[in-house]
C-alpha cells in the first residue's frame, strides 16, 4: 500500500520530470527562434519557459513538505500555480493569433471561457482557467492535424488531451482536498502528457544532425 | 481559401525558388522569383536586397539583367526552417 510520504515522492519526482520536458520544449523552440526569428515559437518557447517555472516552483513546495523546508507556503504555491496558468495562457495565445493571421474563424473560440465561476479561491480559478487554455489549444491541434494530417501533431493533441484532464483534475484536487488520489492522478496524467510533448523534441534531436550539422 | 504568409514564410518561398529553379547553375531572374514570391513589386525589390545584404541570396552580374542563386547561408537557413516548421507544426502552429 503506498503511504503518503510514498505518494509525494512519487508526485515530486513526477513534477521534476515536468520541469525537464517543459524546458526542452522551451530550449528547441528558442533554438528555433534564433535561427528563424519566427513570433510562433517564441510564444511557444515562452508558454514553456512559464510551465517549466510553474512545476519548478511545485516541485520545489512539495520536497519542502516532504523534507519539511520552510518553503511550503501558499503564496508560493498560488504563484507557482499562476505561471503554470501563464504558460497555458500562452499556449493557447499562439494558436489563438494562429487563427487571427490565418484569417479563419476557430471554431475552439466558441468553448474558449464560457464559465460561472463559484469559487473565489484564486487557486481554482487558476486550475479551471488552465482547464480552458488547454483545452482550446486541444482543439486547435486537433483542428491543424485534419489540415497536415501530421502523425506527430495528433500525438501533441494527445499529449495536450491528458494535460487537459490533468488539470481538471487538479481543480477537483482543491475543492476535494481530502481525496488524496486526486492530485497524484492529476500529476500522472499532466506528466504523461508531457512526455508525449516530448516526442517531437526526441525526433527533432535525432534528425538534428541534419540542422547542426549547417546551422 | 488564401492563406496569410508570415514574412519567414516568404523568405523561405523565395530561397527555395532559387534553389530549386537554378538547374544550370546560371541563377534565377528576378520574374521567377517574383513570380513565385507572390507579392508587389516594389516590396519584393526591398525583400530582395534584404535577402543579398543578409548574405542568403547572392547576386550574379548577368550581361543585361541580374540573376540570382542562394549562397550556403541560404541553404543552411532553409534547413533550419524546414526542420522548425516541422517541430511548430507538431504543435498545431505554424512559423
Amino acid at each position: 500500500m503506498t503511504t503518503q510520504p510514498d505518494m509525494e515522492l512519487i508526485q515530486n519526482i513526477l513534477q521534476f520530470i515536468g520541469v525537464f520536458v517543459s524546458f526542452s520544449i522551451a530550449y528547441v523552440a528558442y533554438r528555433g527562434v534564433r535561427q528563424t526569428e519566427s513570433s510562433s515559437l517564441l510564444r511557444l518557447a515562452t508558454a514553456f519557459i512559464f510551465l517549466g517555472f510553474g512545476f519548478l516552483i511545485e516541485g520545489l513546495v512539495g520536497l519542502g513538505n516532504l523534507v519539511v523546508l520552510p518553503i511550503s507556503t501558499t503564496e508560493v504555491v498560488v504563484g507557482g500555480l499562476l505561471l503554470e496558468t501563464t504558460g497555458y495562457f500562452f499556449l493557447a495565445f499562439s494558436h489563438v493569433v494562429d487563427v487571427l493571421i490565418s484569417k479563419r474563424l476557430g471554431a475552439a473560440l466558441l468553448v474558449f471561457p464560457v464559465i460561472t465561476l463559484t469559487s473565489t479561491q484564486l487557486a481554482d480559478i487558476l486550475s479551471i482557467l488552465s482547464f480552458y487554455f488547454v483545452l482550446y489549444g486541444v482543439v486547435e491541434t486537433v483542428y491543424s492535424y485534419a489540415r497536415t494530417r501530421k502523425p506527430n501533431t495528433l500525438l501533441i493533441a494527445m499529449g495536450l488531451s491528458l494535460i487537459g484532464v490533468g488539470t481538471f483534475f487538479q481543480w477537483l484536487s482543491l475543492l476535494y482536498q481530502y481525496v488524496g488520489v486526486l492530485s497524484l492522478l492529476q500529476i500522472i496524467l499532466q506528466e504523461m502528457g508531457l512526455l508525449i510533448l516530448f516526442t517531437p523534441v526526441l525526433s527533432f534531436a535525432v534528425g538534428g544532425s541534419k540542422v547542426n550539422g549547417t546551422v | 481559401m488564401a492563406q496569410y504568409r508570415t514574412q519567414v514564410r516568404i523568405i523561405a518561398d523565395v530561397l527555395t525558388t532559387a534553389k530549386d529553379n537554378n538547374t544550370e547553375g546560371t541563377g534565377v531572374g528576378v520574374t521567377t522569383l517574383l513570380r513565385k514570391g507572390n507579392m508587389s513589386y516594389a516590396r519584393f525589390s526591398k525583400l530582395l536586397s534584404e535577402l543579398v545584404g543578409s548574405g542568403l541570396l547572392v547576386e550574379l552580374d548577368g550581361d543585361k539583367i541580374s540573376k540570382y542563386i542562394i549562397s550556403q547561408k541560404g541553404i543552411q537557413f532553409l534547413n533550419a526552417y524546414n526542420a522548425f516548421e516541422d517541430f511548430a507544426q507538431s504543435f498545431g502552429l505554424r512559423l
